[in-house]
């Protein structure tokens, strides 16, 4: 063999091996892809609808796709048993309690089928386990829903529409408030005393705020109260004093009330004497009679002083009240000669 | 015998056709190209062995052909992203275009632009060598020099051309890629990772056998038919231009008649 022969040999074998490290790369890289050449587990679930879903889609848990469609049969009555092959390292994180729901990788994309939910306390998923399946949303069923919003949307903007053309004509009360001067006048007035009073608001609730603080400061009334033992016991003792006095107050007041009552009851003196009409105009009428009876007693008693029987009584007992007169006289003269010889 | 021989005004002394003249020529050709194919599948499995004609003709249809396939196969790449971009831009979903160029290039335009420029290269090539080695009577001479010429000329070439489209293939399946990569990567800054990351996520395996199963068809229909062409050519230097000419048609219409085949077979294969 020549070496031109030779040179051309080489050239094609190195033109045939890039190929076929091409090709085997693709294949390599296609079955690292889609988890062929990893151990597997086969978990299953019953939809009711597989909404398209195809041999070989992904099947996603926590948005990571841990495995492919094996296989999709009919099954039952009128369900499809969906096969998927797992990897072995996620199976410790799928639980029997997980759901299957199948899912979209885009809006116009394949379909695939997401694992999710799961607690901790249920076990792992083994080979072969059947986990539950989500049914997923129908694509009619989707937009019968938006069909239905729509037409409320429809008659939403409608009425919105009747509502502005009202409001812009100044009918209503809201309508009135938008078109009317005056009403804007006074509208803005009020929202100008409704600053002025927020600004009070703040103001007092900023002196609010002092008092507060100053109530809280070391010397204050009611850090004294919260945090000094001696006044507190002296509060509470003064409390437990007005407390008993209240008590007494309490008591006196029955006892006032018991009185009362008593008073106003006609079967005593005391109650005769206060409440009784009769008896009081009775005693009124026997006053009346006593003051009638003292006068005529008084004209009576000058009469006998005139009386010659009883005149020489009368003038003895005026000489002897002289005469006391006179010696109270003397003894009222003779006390400051004694107090000031002392 | 002529099939001319019925020639108009003389009066037919028998029936010269089974059906009629263009069918009976067709049915004839049908049959020498069946018995071409049979001789070419009885004489590959026989020794001798040309090997080192074999090496050669894959130097030929092989290497010679790669820089012409890979610059083709790069701008393709490109073009082909840059003119799908908008359909996918009308809805949003540029980020789809390496999965549709994946597609598009591993199932169908890899084999089928590589084929396309081998038949006119590699087809037109045999056909005129062997013609002109026809009509030169070159073959002739090997005959009576005790030199199998099918099967050094028709087998090894056929050979060459049936390895060698395949991986001509592979490249410009890769190269093709690249292209739209770069295309990809200077529209919407994807990376190589994610680019190649999703164009396997749009391939099965299935779509890469059916590639190679087309692509390995490719290459032997191309041989064949160059080959026939030259081997069968006469009427001197007109038949050489004559047999290079239908060898590149020929191959041309054949493989897309051989994609369309393949396509639905494939297409019910992954339908199972």
């Amino acid at each position: 063999m020549s070496s031109a022969d030779n040179k051309r040999t080489i050239i094609v074998g190195i033109f045939v091996f890039l190929a076929i490290v091409i090709l085997v790369a693709g294949i390599f890289t296609l079955a690292g892809q889609q988890k062929r050449l990893i151990s597997t587990i086969s978990v299953i679930a019953i939809f009711d609808d597989v909404a398209g879903l195809k041999k070989g889609n992904n099947v996603w848990f926590s948005g990571v796709k841990i495995g492919t469609i094996k296989s999709i049969d009919l099954y039952g009555d009128a369900q499809v048993k969906v096969t998927m092959n797992i990897e072995e390292s996620a199976q410790q994180y799928i639980r029997e309690n997980s759901v299957a729901r199948i899912s979209s990788e885009s809006f116009i994309g394949n379909k695939n089928i997401v694992i999710e939910g799961g607690t901790q306390s249920a076990a792992a998923i083994e080979d072969g386990d059947v986990i539950t399946a989500i049914n997923p949303l129908n694509t009619d069923d989707l937009m019968e829903t938006l069909q239905k919003n729509n037409k409320n949307l429809v008659a939403i903007t409608d009425d919105f529409k009747v509502l502005t053309s009202r409001l812009v004509e100044g009918e209503g009360t809201i309508g009135a408030i938008l078109t009317d001067t005056v009403m804007a006048d006074n509208f803005r007035t009020m929202v100008a005393n409704l600053q002025q009073t927020s600004r009070r608001t703040v103001a007092a609730s900023n002196e609010l705020s002092r008092f507060t603080s100053k109530l809280n400061s070391p010397n204050g009334l009611a850090n004294n109260i919260a945090t000094d033992t001696v006044v507190y016991s002296r509060l509470r003792s003064s409390m437990a004093e007005l407390n008993e006095a209240t008590k007494a107050a309490a008591s006196m007041m029955e006892t006032l009330e018991t009185t009362s009552k008593r008073l106003n009851n006609q079967n005593n003196a005391a109650g005769v004497l206060l409440s009784d009409e009769q008896f009081a105009r009775q005693l009124q009428r026997t006053m009346q009679n006593l003051e009638t009876s003292s006068q005529k007693f008084d004209q009576n008693m000058e009469a006998l002083q005139s009386n010659i029987l009883f005149r020489g009584f009368f003038r003895k007992q005026a000489k002897e009240q002289e005469k006391q007169q006179e010696q109270l006289k003397e003894l009222l003269e003779s006390q400051p000669d004694t107090t000031n010889r002392q | 015998m002529d099939l001319d021989d019925n020639k108009p005004g003389t009066a037919p002394t028998r029936r010269r056709f089974v059906t009629t003249r263009r069918l009976d020529r067709m049915f004839v050709e049908l049959a020498s190209v069946y018995r071409f194919i049979a001789r070419f599948f009885k004489e590959v499995w026989f020794p001798p062995y040309e090997f080192k004609e074999i090496i050669k003709q894959c130097y030929e249809i092989g290497v010679r052909s790669l820089p012409l396939i890979s610059l083709t196969g790069f701008i393709i790449g490109i073009v082909f992203t840059n003119q799908s971009r908008p359909s996918l831009a009308g809805f949003g979903a540029t980020a789809l275009l390496p999965a549709l160029i994946s597609v598009a290039i591993v199932r169908a335009m890899g084999p089928l632009v590589t084929a396309l420029i081998a038949a006119g290269r590699v087809g037109s090539n045999i056909g005129a060598e062997l013609g002109s080695m026809r009509v030169t009577e070159q073959i002739d001479a090997m005959e009576v020099s005790a030199t199998n010429p099918f099967k050094f000329l028709v087998v090894s070439r056929v050979l060459a051309s049936t390895f060698m489209i395949p991986a001509l293939t592979m490249y410009t399946t890769f190269v093709s890629l690249l292209g739209g990569y770069l295309n990809v990567h200077q529209n919407e800054l994807t990376t190589l990772t994610t680019f190649f990351y999703q164009v396997f996520d749009a391939i099965t395996f299935l779509d890469i056998i059916a590639s190679s199963v087309k692509s390995v068809i490719f290459g032997f229909t191309i041989g064949m038919v160059g080959c026939y062409k030259g081997y069968n050519s006469s009427k001197g230097t007109e038949g050489v231009g004559k047999a290079a000419n239908s060898s590149v048609v020929t191959a041309m219409f054949l493989i897309f008649i051989e994609e369309l085949l393949i396509m639905q077979i494939i297409n019910a294969i992954r339908a199972v």
